[in-house]
């Protein structure tokens, strides 16, 4: 611990002492943003007020005068109401005298009343504003005309309009205000932390290799893990000023610019309580915190592989363009931060600060937004971390454990995905089904998840094809012994019941995510129940295990160790439910398959269980009935205590036995991976 | 003492053949066994590429061997097992350790102190010493990337001599340095050897290995083709003086490499 903290005073000191990042971190919010945004209104006034002093003119044909001085006498009756100053002109030629008016007013008149037209160029602001005013006249004189004839027949307004119509909005301004500004601080938070953490990222990962330092360090009495924590921890830190930095110089811009707007107002309008203003400074720095870390680390992982700033330029510019896209989301004004898009990293960033500046947080969700974020940057640090204990990532290109990035033709028949690979393709299937699922789900949810398993299908087999990987060997294609097929089915067993033990637990805990959940599956029921079968069950036991078990558990195990495989996919495949209700029983059916593949060195009996396990679920809601007489435990609202130690002794018992029946001397078993 | 016994390392690498390229495993250091004693300075002598890099590195714990053992011990003969330990150990420079351009070579010394483990006052008292020994007062102060380049090798050279090791290994520490500074670093070299430390360096100036060293091993494409002190090297070769003998022993590897490949 003693070492990582004389790393990071070194590594602080030596970003500091580098001119280019102080522009960046201090040059860039401490005067740009202010300077952009009170030089932005005060054009904005300008352009405003001189509008004001102008005075616009709005010319007529001669022969209309009398018609015309009407209306004059309505502008004069009404010119204090009105933010413009505006001259009659009366012209004997409309095209030659273009230059002198504005807009253009014929008058003429029938026995369905006045009629007044205006030309005018909506291109010129001039003639733009003159034509509003003169659309606002018209109005008024309408309105005095009609109270005129009113009065002759001896009728009263409500003649006119028997029925009136009023709303009142309750929201107070601040909040108002909130709603409309939560969605772009969001953004220019997350893209603040990006700026702040790029250049230190880059600087001291890349920068070490392309100043030749890299060596001397390794050669420190440090472990490289201190090395690489020392660094995140620096560069982090780095974010975390910038991002305070901006956000006290936009926070105090805009205060200005209220400050000077709201001047003559009365307090009462804008509802400011700075109570509550100051009650989100401390949760604001942790969000800024934890964004900043998952940020960092994320940039970090991409510019180890660089050699050069240039190349890490090349890296990290998708990347940026990736998280500005996400932190775009909370603009959509449909989105809201819910259990499904606080588990979301950055997304639910941005949007939980357009739920803070309109007054609606809700705690629990801003808990796992904050937990969630925390927890993807220890996963990513601990990817970091590995990737920097590599000498291929130390002294090489670093692309190693990219298999993906080299020409096919350069790749080796029969290789392992590497870690870099997973993860990409992890991240790869995710956006994918995150922006083109999602897409199509908007139209309809039973598409939607079509469309999800078949990119779950198709991207291990692209990557994998793509890799020349053995298919056989990762995948474990391969017929399982009798033994291990009566272990798979006990574990499964097992695992099943303690999984309804935990979603029981789950489900009282957070009550209100598991509505969401049955009303995602109100489209689906709709289908035929064959082709609920396939979407549902059929095609998650060939795609999600190909992925899941094949492809990451797979190449993880040859990688890792059969328990970092076990566990990481298991991990993601829970995430991968993209609920937080069902990550931790899905995990642990996850591993449940994953060990079932690995003991057995068969993918085939887990992708059984699986479609097994999603017939059931699937059943028991399309059939309630029936299948209460089969497995009454599946449908049971309320489980009793006793149930529950039932469940949990049977549960223990099954999968220990399942386990053992698996473990020993399974013909076929992969000895070494 | 470090001893290596049987160390080896593969690379993968991409060879082009027309237009097509592929990958293939090669052994950039194949079973190389070599020791180095308290109070010798050892040569490794050796075309380019032949692996001497790539063998620095791995006795100086930069990088993992594919296979084999190093084994290190501490001024009173124990064992070291801890990496940390070992890299204490060791004072490794090469050409691709470069030093903190943003620092002085003050700053740079105190902040090894403090990773070496020694409290202030200690760090300060050595920093200043090293300072004078290496005769750096004049430009202790500026940062390093306002340094010539002799003043960035005495820098260098500080930055080993602040954890006071045992072991130095030096991959061509006197490429391309001036006169005066290559003498300055052949001192050095001399001074920890009387020292009773333990020096393993690595060079092309067959010449200087010639009076310097006490023992010498010559490799060629990872293996190490002949061992011994420059006399027996020179006498084995009937040669006057270590390039002849250089030469007389790579044409003889090579001659026989074109047998086997016949």
């Amino acid at each position: 611990m003693k070492k990582i903290g004389i790393l990071v005073r070194k590594e602080v000191l030596d970003i500091l002492r580098d001119k280019k990042t102080l522009i960046i971190m201090v040059a860039v919010p401490v005067l740009l943003y202010p300077a952009i945004i009170i030089g932005m209104v005060l054009v904005m006034s300008y352009a405003m007020q001189s509008q004001a002093d102008r005075v616009h003119t709005a010319a007529y044909s001669q022969q209309y005068k009398e018609e015309a001085s009407l209306f004059c006498d309505v502008y004069e009756r009404n010119k204090e109401e009105l933010d413009i100053q505006l001259k009659f002109l009366a012209v004997a030629d409309k095209e030659e005298s273009k230059d002198f008016y504005d807009a253009w007013i014929d008058f003429s008149e029938d026995e369905q009343g006045i009629h007044i037209k205006v030309e005018y160029t909506s291109t010129n602001q001039n003639s733009d504003y003159t034509e509003n005013a003169l659309q606002k006249l018209a109005d008024r004189y309408r309105e005095e005309l009609l109270t005129e004839q009113l009065a002759e027949r001896g009728l009263t307004r409500d003649f006119l309009y028997p029925v009136t119509y009023e709303s009142k909005d309750s929201v107070t301004v601040s909040e108002s205000a909130g709603m409309s500004m939560g969605g772009s601080i969001g953004m220019m938070l997350v893209v603040t932390i990006m700026l702040g953490a790029f250049y230190p990222a880059i600087d001291a990962t890349t920068g070490e290799k392309e100043r030749g330092t890299l060596e001397t360090l390794l050669t420190l009495p440090v472990t490289n893990f201190q090395m690489i924590m020392s660094k995140y921890i620096a560069v982090s830190l780095f974010a975390c000023v910038t991002a305070v930095l901006s956000l006290l110089s936009l926070g105090g811009s805009v205060l200005f610019l209220l400050g000077s707007a709201l001047a003559g107002s009365s307090e009462e309008i804008l509802h400011f309580d700075p109570l509550t203003m100051a009650g989100w400074i401390p949760l604001l720095l942790v969000v800024v915190i934890v964004t900043a870390l998952l940020i960092t680390a994320f940039s970090m992982c991409f510019c180890v592989f660089a050699k050069s700033f240039k190349e890490a330029n090349n890296y990290i510019t998708p990347v940026m363009f990736v998280v500005m896209f996400a932190s775009m989301a909370a603009m959509l004004p449909s989105l809201q931060l819910d259990y499904k898009t606080a588990l979301i990293p950055i997304v639910n960033v941005s949007l939980l600060m357009k739920q803070v500046l309109a007054q609606q947080m809700n705690l629990a969700l801003t808990g796992i937004t904050i937990g969630i974020n925390f927890c993807y940057s220890v996963l990513i640090i601990w990817i970091l971390a590995k990737m920097y204990d590599s000498e291929n990532v130390l002294f090489n290109d670093g692309f190693q454990s990219f298999q993906l990035f080299e020409k096919r033709s350069e790749i080796k028949e029969g290789t392992v995905p590497g870690t870099g690979d997973l993860l990409l393709g992890v991240v790869v299937l995710f956006l994918l089904i995150m922006y083109l699922g999602t897409a199509v789900s908007v139209r309809s949810p039973f598409g939607g998840t079509v469309v999800n398993q078949l990119l779950i299908f198709a991207v291990p087999l692209l990557a994998v094809w793509y890799m020349k990987s053995d298919v056989k060997a990762l995948f474990s294609l391969k017929a399982p012994a009798p033994k291990s097929v009566l272990g798979g089915g006990l574990l499964y067993i097992g695992t099943f019941l303690l999984m309804l033990v935990v979603s029981a637990g789950l489900t009282r805990i957070f009550p209100e995510s598991t509505q969401n959940l049955e009303q995602s599956f109100e489209d689906i029921l709709k289908q035929p129940f064959f082709l609920i079968l396939l979407v549902t069950a059929v095609m998650p036991a060939i795609g999600e295990e190909l992925f899941f078990r094949g492809f990451l558990c797979g190449s993880l195990r040859h990688r890792h160790g059969a328990f970092w495989g076990i566990l990481l996919s298991s991990l993601i495949f829970g995430a991968f439910h993209m609920s937080l209700v069902k990550l931790l029983p899905t995990a642990m059916l996850g591993a449940c398959f994953a060990y079932i593949g690995y003991a057995s060195g068969s993918i085939f009996i887990g992708s059984f269980l699986h479609f097994l396990n999603n017939f059931l679920s699937m059943a028991s809601m399309e059939y309630p009935s029936q299948m209460e007489r089969f497995l009454p435990i599946l449908t049971k609202a309320q489980l009793s205590v006793g149930d529950i130690l039932i469940m949990i002794f049977v549960g223990i018992l099954c999968g220990v036995l399942g386990i053992l029946l698996l473990k020993p001397g399974v013909p076929g078993r992969n000895q070494k991976e | 003492m470090i001893e290596a016994i049987n160390l080896s390392k593969q690379f993968e690498r991409t060879v082009k053949q027309g237009r097509k390229s592929k990958k293939e495993e090669f052994l950039a250091v194949n079973q190389v066994s070599l020791k180095a004693e308290p109070g010798e300075i050892v040569g490794i002598l050796g075309p380019n590429g032949a692996g001497k890099t790539t063998l620095l590195r791995m006795l100086g714990m930069l990088m993992t061997p594919t296979s084999g053992e190093i084994r290190l011990t501490d001024a009173e003969g124990v064992l070291i097992e801890e990496i940390t330990k070992k890299k204490e150990t060791i004072g490794y420079l090469s050409g691709n350790t470069k030093l903190y351009p943003r620092f002085s070579i003050r700053e740079y010394l105190l902040f090894l102190g403090e990773l070496y483990g020694y409290n202030k006052p200690e760090s300060e008292e050595r920093t200043k010493e090293i300072i004078r020994i290496l005769s750096m007062e004049e430009f202790a102060d500026n940062r390093i990337e306002k340094l010539s380049t002799g003043q960035t090798q005495r820098a260098s050279i500080a930055r080993c001599l602040m954890a006071d090791p045992q072991l130095y290994i030096l991959d061509e520490p006197t490429l391309g340095l001036d006169i005066l500074s290559a003498d300055a670093i052949i001192r050095f070299m001399k001074e920890q050897k009387e020292k009773g430390k333990t020096v393993l360096y690595s060079t092309h100036y067959l010449e200087e290995a010639q009076v310097l060293c006490n023992r010498i091993y010559m490799i060629c494409q990872g293996r190490i083709v002949a061992e011994g002190t420059p006399l027996g090297l020179m006498e084995h070769t009937k040669t006057g003086n270590l390039r002849e003998a250089f030469h007389s022993i790579f044409d003889e590897v090579s001659g026989q490499q074109e047998q086997q490949g016949e």
